[in-house]
């Protein structure tokens, strides 16, 4: 049973890097665009009113400086409030919020579990009275972050769903599926909640399994970590198959998308891609296209 | 309503009711006074699909047999398959791929949506409902779901002629506005659907409205202007302008047209020297004293900036860029400047901008800023009092949310316009006008009724608001709209509720107001005669 809990967790983690991964190369590799954006656009100088470079004229002769920290800083401060849901569905957001923080704060649990390991391995001492600070820092963060994410992650799954089913709005557009997967974290954050509260206090069990899974010298849990621990790897399993990825294609969909406003200059690598795309020949059948042709033979129409 | 009753054989989804619109505030205030929406005739409804909320904006005519509603599915799946592939749709394929795969439905963009909220919240108006038709069908028809996975991924539907039908129709309720879009905590634009959907329509099986493709890109490509200007109309047209100047401003100017090696290459939507040369006249007449080196050009498609093919098909966006680029190109012009219409500025300089490549791709520019330096630098003599009446301010989206040219406008009119008035929201949180994505020029049976009392409602509401303390018919008001499409749908919108009567607000661009204030032109410019 410690063979298959470990080799459960090693192939969990593995494949959710492979399958997110797969996914986001995926995503990357669609080909450039026509430009989209919307306004306000974050890393444009008048960004506070939604202002951008067309406002200048010739804008042409200005090289664009990107500030790409104000994005990145945004979107950051989007993860961890989800402000946006707060200011609009406030109701909402009380699920949403504890959900996300849940699974921000899980996540979180298992990387400090790992690290807890690692200089468990390296001979620290993880516990309240460690004599090494890193021992001390470690044990009390791997508790604080498993007991909020549990706590968190079950208040909001149970708000969740009863979101879903009281408002009509969202009710219509919930799939069996999306109900499954609520009541699946509620589970999985559930599961945590009772082991630590019932099982391991300290959270001692999960350092000394994460430090077998270093160390290959695959150690016992009780039942109740045991099933935590399946119930998490399945999810970690599951997770690619949801709209989980948002959480980083949200990043993309804004840099890519959203905030793309680089022009199109001449002699550009921009240029180069485009005219590769350009030089796709057309399939669509609509009797005024002329398919088969190339996209920049059909656009000099024949007049 | 569920959301596979779309497919279902219902006579029809959803009637729009006079109480279900929103309230708007007085003079309208009592719904009992709401004008009544034209129905279709008898005849139309044998003819054409009309059984999604009975308007019609497309007009898709009924199969007549089985075979023609099999091949109907048939060509629509094919579309769609399409647009999933990069070679056909490089030009979309991110931004559709994100917003069908992780848009989490929660219902956040609704509020934002201008047409849902005005129509009392019919479901199919939801901006979330469209993409989430189209997802089941991608899911089912597509990637081949079936069984227990369909029920659990919420991917039922059945797809057949009506389904397809009534989304083509929908897709056509929707202004493009993106509005929905910039809420999007997750970057998901469902505005873009319906823009995809559109194009699965026209692209693939040949149909779209009349206005946007017969007499619009086709007629613009063919004759010369979605206007059907010939060139040698709109040289008889310049006459003219030149004689108006002449009479309403006293100055004798020569209009330039095709002036090689000219700075600027002055684009404006056709639409004007038709409805509204005084605008065009303002533009002459304020690049003549300013000493603008500038031109029009009189050549197929170079004097008619739309480019409609940014609502509904990409071939065409980029068959009219790659024309107005040529044309700038043997001109041999510095730059291109696009006059007062909002798509036409979003078309040319912002999405043709990755059509436009190598010799082709001629620097382009809005007006707007160029006109922002004349006003504020003193280039111009100009006395704002005699702009000293109540004027507010509506931002084209396709300037402004979709391309951040938000100030130049404004800087404008709080120098020139003592009463200027921001309605609420403005800037980049504006409100579409209701006739965005090609809606102000359709005129399709009972679909012009729709857009002034639903997709053009929640505009009208700002208007009143923002002039409620001087709503008097007895005080003249100016709503500046700098946007051809948007000055048609406001004044088919104050037609429909007789706005210039009962509150005696008249409309029109921002080059009027400039000229208006010019203290060398003894007239004033505007002469508040609705048209």
């Amino acid at each position: 049973m410690n063979t298959f809990l470990a080799i459960l967790t090693y192939f969990a983690y593995c494949f959710i890097i492979g399958a997110y991964t797969v996914k986001i190369v995926k995503y990357l590799r669609l080909p450039t665009h026509l430009r989209w954006e919307l306004y306000p656009v974050i890393h444009e100088e008048k960004y506070a009113y939604g202002g951008s470079y067309f406002e200048k004229k010739e804008w042409w002769n200005e090289e664009k400086q990107k500030r790409y920290v104000r994005g990145i800083l945004y979107l950051l401060k989007e993860y961890f409030t989800l402000g946006d849901y707060l200011t609009r569905n406030v109701l909402y957001w009380l699920g949403l919020f504890p959900w996300h923080i849940g699974f921000i704060l899980i996540i979180t649990f298992h990387i400090l579990c790992f690290f807890g390991a690692l200089f468990m391995v390296l001979e620290f001492t993880i516990s309240p009275g460690s004599p090494d600070l890193w021992g001390r820092i470690l044990f009390y963060a791997i508790l604080i972050t498993g007991i909020v994410s549990f706590i968190a992650g079950t208040v909001g799954s149970i708000f969740i769903i009863i979101n879903r089913i009281i408002d009509k709005s969202l009710r219509t557009y919930a799939t069996p599926l999306n109900f499954l997967m609520y009541i699946f974290t509620l589970v999985v954050f559930i599961s945590g909640l009772y082991s630590w509260y019932f099982i391991d206090p300290d959270m001692k069990e999960y350092r000394e399994f994460w430090k077998g899974l270093i160390t290959f010298h695959f150690v016992g849990v009780d039942v109740g970590t045991m099933v935590h621990i399946i119930l998490f790897d399945l999810f970690l399993i599951y997770l690619p198959f949801t709209r989980s990825l948002h959480y980083i294609t949200r990043l993309f969909a804004f840099f890519l998308i959203r905030w793309d406003d680089e022009p199109n200059r001449r002699g550009s690598k921009l240029e180069k891609r485009l005219i590769k795309n350009l030089n796709q020949k057309v399939g669509w059948q609509g009797p005024h296209i002329g398919a088969g042709r190339s996209w920049n033979e059909l656009a000099r129409y024949d007049r | 309503m569920k959301i596979e009753d779309l497919s279902k054989d219902t006579e029809q989804l959803v009637t729009i009711e006079p109480d279900d619109l929103i309230p708007l505030p007085y003079p309208y205030d009592d719904p009992v006074n709401e004008p009544l929406m034209k129905g279709l005739t008898d005849d139309q409804r044998m003819r054409y699909e009309a059984s999604l909320d009975g308007v019609l904006a497309i007009g898709i005519p009924k199969p007549q047999n089985k075979d023609e509603e099999d091949a109907f599915v048939k060509r629509f799946l094919a579309g769609l398959e399409r647009l999933l592939t990069s070679d056909n749709n490089w030009t979309f394929l991110q931004p559709l791929y994100h917003s069908l795969e992780y848009c989490v439905k929660c219902q956040i963009c609704n509020d934002s949506c201008p047409a849902y909220i005005a129509s009392g919240r019919k479901e199919i108006y939801r901006p979330t409902y469209r993409p989430e038709i189209l997802r089941r069908i991608i899911n089912k028809y597509i990637r081949k779901r079936s069984g227990i996975l369909t029920k659990l991924t919420g991917s039922d539907i059945d797809l057949n002629w009506r389904l397809v039908a009534r989304l083509g129709e929908l897709a056509y309720r929707c202004t493009l506005c993106r509005k929905c879009a910039q809420i999007c905590p997750l970057g998901v634009d469902n505005g873009l659907i319906s823009h995809e959907i559109r194009k699965i329509f026209s692209q693939e099986m040949g149909i779209a409205p009349r206005e946007l493709h017969e007499l619009g890109t086709m007629q613009q490509l063919k004759a010369g202007s979605s206007t059907g200007i010939t060139p040698k109309a709109l040289h008889n047209i310049i006459e003219f302008m030149e004689e108006e100047i002449e009479e309403k401003a006293g100055r004798k100017i020569k209009i330039p047209v095709d002036k090689e090696g000219a700075e600027i290459l002055l684009l404006h939507n056709a639409g004007e020297f038709i409805s509204w040369p005084e605008n065009t006249e303002a533009f002459a007449i304020i690049f003549d004293v300013a000493g603008i080196d500038w031109t029009l050009s009189s050549d197929l498609v170079g004097y008619d900036a739309v480019n409609y093919g940014v609502w509904y098909d990409d071939i065409q966006l980029a068959r009219i860029a790659v024309r107005h680029a040529e044309i700038a190109k043997a001109l041999k012009v510095k730059k291109i400047n696009v006059g007062e219409c909002g798509h036409a500025h979003k078309a040319m300089i912002v999405v043709a901008d990755r059509v436009l490549t190598g010799e082709l791709n001629i620097p382009r520019e809005s007006a707007l800023p160029l006109l922002e330096a004349l006003v504020c630098n003193g280039k111009l003599k100009l006395d704002p009092q005699r702009n000293n009446f109540p004027v507010t301010l509506h931002d084209p989206c396709n300037m402004v949310r979709l391309m951040g040219i938000v100030e130049p406008q404004r800087k404008i009119l709080r120098t020139l316009c003592p009463q200027f008035k921001e309605m609420e929201p403005h800037g980049v949180e504006n409100y579409c006008c209701g006739g965005g994505s090609g809606f102000a020029i359709m005129q399709s049976m009972n679909f012009p009724d729709w857009r002034s009392a639903v997709s053009g409602r929640i505009k009208l509401k700002q208007i009143l608001e923002t002039f409620q303390e001087v709503i008097s018919p007895d005080i003249k008001k100016y709503v500046c709209a700098p946007c051809s499409n948007c000055k048609g749908q406001i004044r088919e919108l104050f037609n429909y509720y007789n706005v210039n009567e009962k509150c005696g607000i008249y409309y029109g661009g921002l080059v009027e107001l400039i000229v208006n204030a010019m203290v060398d032109i003894k007239k004033r410019f505007i002469d508040w005669e609705w048209h």
